[in-house]
């Protein structure tokens, strides 16, 4: 198979997947700490490459490392968790950054980790992303009712008898392993982008969150295509392609949504006072009344 | 009837049995001393001003804040077996944006019942069904949840409640901006489950609510100030006492409190 085909298929999965987990990380509000992992998981990549060993491996190390520290952070009284991600983002980025500097003679551009690379993903790349995307469709099929309950209303599901952690954890998994596996392909930087997007704008349309859980993936690998196809048409980056044509659907999105409300609105705002007063006012304005 | 004052309190079952229990939120005491009694088919009222503790009882009853003294047990057990509680709470803590239709939110309440890795089959469809028919929400079980008017939205999380059979019902503030018809038909619905011997605990300011379906009155104010049947514990004097204020007028209906700014 040709590097074209290869870099397709990975757009599509890849896209699937951050659209899928990316429709949880929007429902439950975690897109910051989503954020954070994924720039965290940079210094992970680039000391992985400094050792030799397997990049996602080193990827996944740094993301374990870094989850338990944003927890450690988070308990930290007054502080919260958008206070740990926010220290988490720079303080990993800035190390990667830093570890990069002190190497410049690394055998792998750095630089990919960054932005990705599509048309170098392999086929290993592509079977984690497809094992992650299996794995997170049987999450949802089998604990979907319970993610659905404590990410809708957690403390009624704390009181309905539940421990909210096992589902915190799974979502944080699932998470942790999206971004890791999306960082050949996109990059650390721009894989937030497929990961929030699609399933912003599937928020911003759907009625249900059945709905969402389609529509996000759909979209994610329609922008994990149209992106690579852009590259090659316009001989640009394919991540960067990727991370705009996603940007686009949620702008696109978000305009549909604008029109619909502003229909809606006028439709019920306009109905009672246009026949009476309009029409008499434009009457008496040509002197028709008279 | 359970409304008859004539028969036995002590012929209903214990369904809360709460003595010496004192909350708090980590280290801060919210709550402390208090000491009730609630049996099946009657109906306790929570009075007093915000910050009083009430909605930190509701919690700590449901175990979700620490207990630092005393017990709390339902039906004789502590913690409560699984499924025993109903929990309703204030409606507007809910993202109104959130992609849920009321059938969906009202399912929620089977989640437990039916355990993990299995979904809703017929029987919980009929919970829900009778459920929603209970609140009268029947005909908006597709709506969106958000959609619904602030009542219709509290009374579906008394359906979601309702469905999941408890027999001791935690009510926190469900009347707040209910208007007329709402407010009727949620004292219908909570008339109907004590006859049917379901315990309730209510959070309120609205005194004519408790006169209307409560048999017992406790008053709160970071401790309890008063707790026992309802004509006895609402003297002018127990009411100062639970909202610290001079000002208060207790007529047949309502407590006028001045400066006080809750609903």
């Amino acid at each position: 198979m040709d590097y074209f085909s290869t870099a397709l298929i990975a757009a599509t999965v890849i896209g699937a997947l951050c659209g899928l987990v990316g429709s949880l990380v929007v429902l439950r509000r975690r897109t910051f700490f989503a954020q954070a992992l994924t720039h965290a998981t940079f210094p992970g990549a680039v000391a992985a490459a400094m050792l030799g060993l397997s990049i996602p491996l080193g990827a996944f190390v740094a993301s374990i490392a870094i989850v338990g520290i944003m927890t450690v952070i988070g308990r930290v009284r007054r502080q919260g968790s958008q206070v740990a991600s926010g220290i988490v983002l720079t303080a990993g980025f800035a190390l990667g950054v830093l570890l990069q500097a002190l190497n410049p003679s690394l055998p792998v551009h750095v630089d990919s980790f960054l932005v990705g690379s599509i048309l170098t993903t392999t086929g290993s790349d592509i079977g984690l992303a497809g094992g992650v995307l299996v794995v997170a469709v049987l999450v949802i099929v089998f604990f979907g009712k319970e993610l659905l309950f404590s990410t809708f209303d957690a403390s009624g599901y704390r009181a309905a008898g539940y421990r909210e952690w096992p589902m915190e954890l799974l979502t944080l998994g699932l998470i942790t392993a999206t971004v890791v596996t999306a960082m050949p392909a996109v990059g650390a930087i721009l894989a937030i982008a497929l990961i929030a997007a699609p399933a912003a704008a599937a928020r911003l349309l759907a009625r249900t969150t059945g709905q969402i859980l389609v529509a996000a993936p759909v979209l994610g690998a329609t922008a994990g295509i149209s992106g690579v196809l852009l590259s090659r048409a316009l001989d640009v980056a394919a991540g960067p392609a990727i991370a705009l044509t996603a940007a686009a659907f949620f702008l696109l999105a978000l305009a549909v949504r604008q029109i619909r409300s502003r229909a809606g609105s006028s439709r019920t705002a306009a109905l009672p006072t246009r026949p009476a007063s309009g029409r008499a006012a434009a009457r008496a304005s040509l002197g028709w009344e008279s | 009837m359970n409304e008859n004052d004539s028969q036995p309190r002590t012929a209903a079952p214990l369904a809360l049995h709460v003595a010496g229990a004192s909350f708090a939120y980590a280290q801060t005491p919210a709550l402390e001393d208090v000491a009730f009694d609630l049996r099946a088919g009657e109906a306790v009222a929570l009075i007093g001003p915000n910050g009083s503790g009430k909605s930190t009882l509701l919690k700590g009853v449901l175990g979700l804040i620490h207990r630092t003294a005393g017990t709390v047990e339902v039906l004789g057990e502590s913690p409560a077996p699984a499924g025993a509680v109903g929990y309703v709470p204030q409606a507007d803590e809910l993202d109104p944006e959130f992609p849920v239709t009321l059938e969906q939110v009202v399912m929620m309440g089977r989640y437990r019942s039916l355990g993990w890795l299995r979904l809703p089959g017929k029987r919980d469809r009929a919970h829900v069904a009778a459920a929603l028919e209970a609140v009268g929400l029947s005909e908006r079980a597709r709506t969106r949840f958000g959609e619904l008017s602030g009542g219709q939205q509290q009374r579906g999380l008394l359906a979601r409640a309702l469905a999941s059979g408890p027999r001791l019902l935690l009510l926190d503030e469900p009347f707040n901006g209910l208007d007329q018809e709402n407010r009727n038909a949620l004292v219908d619905t909570v008339k109907r489950l004590k006859a049917d011997g379901v315990a309730v605990l209510i959070s309120t300011h609205d005194l004519e609510l408790a006169r209307d379906v409560c048999e017992s009155v406790l008053l709160l104010n970071g401790g309890q100030v008063a707790f026992g049947p309802l004509d006895e514990v609402l003297s002018l004097e127990n009411v100062q006492r639970t909202f610290r204020s001079v000002g208060v007028e207790l007529d047949e209906h309502t407590v006028v409190v001045p400066s006080h700014t809750g609903h």
